[in-house]
Parts: C-alpha cells; structure tokens; sequence
C-alpha cells in the first residue's frame, strides 16, 4: 500500500467501548477499523456498498453484485472475519449477493433476500397502493400545448374508458417530452375513478428484468399472474425491447392476454413503432391495433407555460420575462428546461438574489455558451437548404419561387424559434429582409404546420436535426 | 462472474490510487461553494441528480469519495467508471439499492453502448427508489457526445455545475490542508514557490506534495524553500 500514513485515524471508538454497549453493532464496529486500515478509495468502492443485516449470531453482507462480492472475498473477507470476532457478539460472517430492499414497488420481482428492512426510503411514501404511479404526475400539472394536446386528449380518454377503442395507446416522441408524465397521469386518474384497480406502470427494461428473474427462480407463473391480472399495464420506451426476443416472445402473450381481457394497454417509445429495429414484426403490428399519437417538442408558448407552472409548484414567484427569456434559449426538452430552471432556483438560494434576467443569465451562462454553440443562423440556413435540396444562396435571393420561398419561411421561422436573435437580425441575415417579412413568414409556417401535414414533418424533422 | 475476471478486477483496484481521507471540510471551494452547498443537498429537492464537471484537478473525485463517505447516511458506492469501463457494466447491478452512488469519469464510457445504458437504467432505478445519484465528468453533459440522447436529457434534468479552477490563493489553502492531512507543515512561502514555478492544477501539486513528504520524511527536515530547490533540482 503506496504512501507514508501518519495521520489516519486509527482508534476505534467502538472499541474502546464495545464491552460496555450492548446496541453497538457488529458492522459499525468492523467498519471503523477498516475505514482506518483499506484506502479511502477501495473503502468507497467495495466496502461501503455492502448491506449489513444483523442477528441470531449472525452478519450477513449483501453486496448489490457478483462483481463486489468477489472483489470483497477474495481481498477484505478474512479481515472482516477477525474484526468480527472481536466483537463481543462474535457471529458468522456470511457474504451473498442480495438487498435488504423490498424490490420496487410494480414489479413482480420475487422478494430476493428479505433480511431486515433497515433501508427504507423515502421512496415507498411516494409511490400508491404498489403500483409504482408517481402521485405528482397528474393531468393537472401537466402543461397542454399545440405540441401535445392531442396526446394528452388521447391519454384522458383512455383513462375515463380504459381498455376501449384506443388499445394499446401507443405514444411515441423524442426524450423528455412528457411522455412518462402522461402514463403516470393515466394511471393516477384511474386510481381516482376505482382504487381498488390494479395499475401497474413499469420500463421496459424493469419488465425484461423481471422475466430474467423469474426464470431463474423458476417462477414464471407467478410472473405472468401478475402481469396478466393488471386493469392496466403501462411500459415506458419500449424500443429496449429491441433485440431481445425472449422478453418480445413473453410481452407478446402478456400483451395478447391484456388486449382479450379488454385490459388496457399503454406504451410509449422514442419513434414510430415501425422505426424501431429489432423488434419483431408481429409486436409491430399489433402496436398499431390501437391508437398511435406523437408527440411534438413544445413550441415557445408552452415552454413559457411550462416553467411558470413548475415555477408554482415550487412556490417560486418567477418573473414572465425570465421564463420567457430561459424558454427563448432552450427548446430541445422539458428535462433541460426544468434542469435551468432548477439551476437559476438553486442559484438564487445561494445568493439570496431576486430572480432577474440578468442573474438568470449569470446563472446559466455556462449552459448557454453551450448552447449558443450548437444552433446558428447559418447552421439553420445549411441545414434547410440541404434539406430541401436547394443552395443557401438561394434563401438570400430575392428569388420567389415557391420551392424556394418556402424553404426560406422554414429557415426564418426556426431562426425565431432556436435563436435569441431579433427579428430584424433574422431578416438581415437573410438577404435584407425586412422584420415584417420574417413576422409574415413565421405566421405562415404556423399555419401551414397545421394545415399541411407533410409540412408540419418536415418542421419536426428540421427541429430534431438541428437540436439533437 | 467467473474467475477470468480476477486480473481484470485486479486492474480496477491498481487504478484506484491511494488518497488521503476526502471530506467535504478539507474541499477548498474557492470559487465553486455554490457546487458544494449543492453536494451537500443545501439547494433545491434532494432527490435529484447532481452533475459536476471541469477540467482534470479541479476536484471532482475529491468531492465524489467525500459524498460517499459523508452523505450516504447508508450504503453508498463510488465507480470510477475510466477503470471500471474495461469490466462489464454488470458492475452497475443493484447499485439503485444504495443511498448514494457516485460516479466518476463518465466521459470514459461515452460512446459505449451498453455501458451507456447501464446508467441509464441506474439513474431510472435510484430515481424510482429515492437514492441519491451523483456523477463527475470532464464535459457538461450535452458535450459528452452521449449515444442516448435519454441518458443526456436525464443528466441535465438535475442540478449541473461546472468547478471553477482554483485561483492562487484558494491552491494555496488546497495544498496546505493537503499537506497538513499528511502531518506535513508547508509554510505560505514554500507554497507560493512551488505554485510559481509549476503547473497549477491539483493533481501536479498534490504529486509534488508528496514527493516533498517523502523526501521529508527521509531527510528528517521541515520544508523549506532550500530543502525544496534541493529535492526538486532547482537551481
């Protein structure tokens, strides 16, 4: 072991008293004097992730994995023996994979190790009644926008009229859109309309993980009681179930089972069910058995409203030309909005500042330079133009064709909706326009968005290449 | 695991170097308190994700072992994934049981698919069960180039700070606690003279640290600015 120590801490309180104190425990002890033995690095790494599970002579430690677990006995299990016989209790060391944990609520995992529950947190007073529906995420403090309002009149239906026309509801959209939210308020509008109904919200990954389990354990059936008994079954970002054939081959009877028993359905991924590859093509199909709907980065209005609801939430008093001017900056999600919201929070905390545009630009400003970075006017420009095929000079021209001007409108109107420029900057830049042409322009695309579906895509598509 | 994995795992614990005890209170903050209130939970909802990020030698890792060791109230687990990414990210299984997790060097597995999605799931599974997650990286999390734009947009979801690097005077406090830790005195001027004449991040300093401890410690002398130019070669 490298290094001169001459000042590491190398008596044990516990020793000094474990003879005289009857609730001191065996790993508290074993644990002082390895904190004074092991570097603080290895401590951290294989030591401090053990559980400790105490009683009738014995002390079990639960390492979270089989890579711990060999690390610890082949390097630290001998010690760890003789620190606990010199424990006045002198039980047996017993070493296994496990968690003191229950498992998380919703899943169907069998109750691995069940020693005492020492570590329960503050999680299991948020989740109801087992099914793993976060109670904050409801229709209420959901934010309704152009972008989404088709999805969330979608989601309320199903949960007013579960397992009816729309089954499966299949919700598909980039990261951080609101997707989960919207799964969450299904269910919790459910549980409000019948308690006692059975929901079970999940991801996918958790469900793979389960089915893993449960044929280890040899209790498959169990597994599929559980999924099958649901009223309804919610699984987030189903394209994880790309490439493993055997969680798609169970999900398949599950998902037949639920759509005979007129259970509900839902599922959410990050693009279109067809995109996904990997995944089978009978699971495909039957995805579209139902209702599909997207969902659409939230134009600027509903980032403003967004922040300002979260902002409440918070009982924070936020100034409309904040949220405004944080809105103006960051468009690509609503988990980046929130994250700057909560840093300008944090920052006004600190500092006990009133919450201005100038502290939130100071706050920020390293987010920002990030930003500012990654979307131009000129990156705008290229991008349209190789998008639609035509040259960036053309979008400077004067030329008024219609394959141009369009283009040109585009480009206009994503430059008022990623950059901070100024309308009249935004005309500059494209020829020397005037302002009101790129007001016209923009209104325009606004209105083509919603009449135009093959334009409204290729809105999208743009607004996903340049923030992605 | 099967035993093929031991030189693997042999590896991981030789890349973890031996470092004094870290504490949040020997953290010399300078410019970047604002960061550590946010460690210790002091601002905003505790049951986000704490992202802190900058240069080598701004003290990321120092931060890290002193979460684990201080804030967990529990279990906690420190990866320092530039080691741990030659294993499998297996590794990373029921680590959403633990209070805290840190993790350090997540620049090391951008790019790698699995590992990537790892801690994506580990973030879901410590979000789902209350835990605290905390992670050191060399880039801001949309500057990692990231292949899931899922696990980008969860990073940035929480609080994100960038460590300033220290200025003169708060390296000059950062190396005479380093020192004391060691049972060294390094009087301001002998500072000063190394932070004159060498590179000024931690990790040279510390290194020159403890080469001066060493030397120290076989010469039976106190540090001075003689006894220094003599062991560092300095004319």
């Amino acid at each position: 072991m490298p290094g001169p120590v001459r000042s590491r801490r190398s008596i044990c309180s516990y020793c000094l008293i474990w003879g005289f104190r009857l609730d001191s425990s065996v790993w508290k002890h074993c644990l002082n004097r390895l904190e004074a033995e092991i570097p603080e690095q290895q401590l951290n790494t294989w030591i401090r992730p053990l559980q400790a599970v105490e009683g009738d002579q014995r002390l079990r430690l639960l390492a979270p994995n089989r890579f711990v677990l060999d690390w610890v006995k082949e390097h630290f299990f001998d010690r760890i023996q003789e620190l606990a016989e010199q424990h006045r209790d002198r039980p047996n060391v017993v070493l296994e994979i496990g968690s003191s944990l229950p498992p998380e609520p919703g899943s169907a995992q069998p109750p691995a190790q069940t020693g005492r529950p020492e570590q329960r947190t503050r999680h299991e007073a948020r989740a109801s009644g087992g099914s793993n529906i976060n109670p904050r995420f409801t229709f209420d403090s959901f934010v309704e926008g152009k972008s989404n309002q088709l999805a969330r009149a979608a989601c309320t239906q199903v949960a007013e009229n579960s397992g009816g026309a729309y089954n499966p509801l299949f919700l598909y959209g980039g990261v951080g859109l609101g997707k989960t939210h919207l799964m969450h308020a299904i269910g919790n509008l459910m549980l409000r309309n019948n308690p006692r109904a059975k929901v079970l919200y999940l991801h996918s990954e958790r469900f793979v993980g389960d089915m893993v389990k449960a044929l280890q354990h040899n209790a498959i059936n169990e597994f599929k009681r559980h999924y099958r008994t649901a009223d309804a079954l919610l699984i987030d970002d189903i394209q994880f179930f790309a490439g493993k054939e055997r969680s798609q081959e169970e999900f398949f009877h599950t998902f037949n089972a639920l759509l005979e028993g007129q259970q509900q359905v839902v599922l959410t991924c990050d693009r279109y069910p067809k995109e996904v590859d990997g995944l089978e093509e009978r699971l495909k199909s039957r995805f579209g058995w139902g209702l599909t709907v997207a969902i659409e980065p939230p134009e600027l209005e509903t980032r403003v409203a967004i922040l300002m609801s979260k902002a409440s939430q918070e009982g924070i008093d936020l100034p409309h030309e904040v949220a405004f001017f944080i809105a103006k900056r960051i468009w690509s999600n609503i988990r980046e909005l929130e994250g700057a919201l909560r840093r300008v929070f944090a920052n006004a905390q600190f500092t006990g500042s009133p919450i201005t545009v100038d502290f939130t630009k100071e706050a920020l400003k390293d987010l920002l330079a990030l930003q500012d970075k990654l979307v131009t006017i000129e990156n705008i420009q290229k991008t349209v133009a190789d998008y639609y095929k035509i040259r960036v000079a053309d979008l400077h021209s004067k030329r008024r064709s219609r394959s141009i001007t369009r283009p040109r409108q585009m480009a206009m109107a994503l430059a008022k909706e990623l950059t901070s420029h100024s309308l009249p900057e935004i005309g500059d830049a494209f020829g020397g326009r005037d302002h009101t042409t790129v007001l016209h322009a923009c209104r325009k695309v606004v209105e083509l968005r919603e009449a135009d579906a093959r334009l409204a895509e290729d809105y999208a598509n743009l607004l996903r290449t340049l923030t992605t | 695991m099967p035993s093929s994995n031991a030189d693997q795992l042999r590896q991981l614990a030789l890349r973890i170097g031996w470092e004094p005890e870290a504490t949040l209170e020997q953290f010399v903050a300078g410019a970047n308190s604002d960061a550590l209130a946010a460690l210790r939970g002091e601002l905003g909802s505790d049951s986000e994700s704490l992202v802190i990020y900058g240069a080598a030698g701004t003290g990321k890792t120092h931060l890290l072992q002193a979460a684990c060791r201080e804030l967990a109230g529990g279990t906690s687990s420190y990866v320092p994934l530039a080691a741990a990414s030659e294993l499998s990210p297996a590794l990373l299984e029921g680590l959403d049981a633990m209070t805290l997790v840190a993790l350090d060097d997540l620049q090391a597995i951008a790019g790698h698919g699995a590992w990537e999605e790892a801690v994506f799931h580990l973030f879901n599974g410590i979000r789902a069960r209350g835990g605290r997650l905390v992670l050191a990286a060399r880039q801001a999390p949309s500057a990692l180039g990231l292949l899931m734009p899922d696990l980008t947009s969860r990073l940035q979801w929480g609080l994100v700070y960038r460590l300033q690097p220290l200025d003169e005077d708060a390296l000059l406090a950062a190396l005479q606690n380093r020192a004391r830790q060691r049972g060294l005195e390094l009087p301001s001027e002998v500072g000063r003279f190394l932070l004159n004449r060498f590179p000024r991040d931690c990790h040279s300093l510390f290194g020159l640290l403890e080469t001066l401890d060493r030397a120290a410690l076989a010469a039976q002398r106190r540090l001075t600015i003689p006894f220094v130019r003599q062991v560092l070669g300095l004319s």
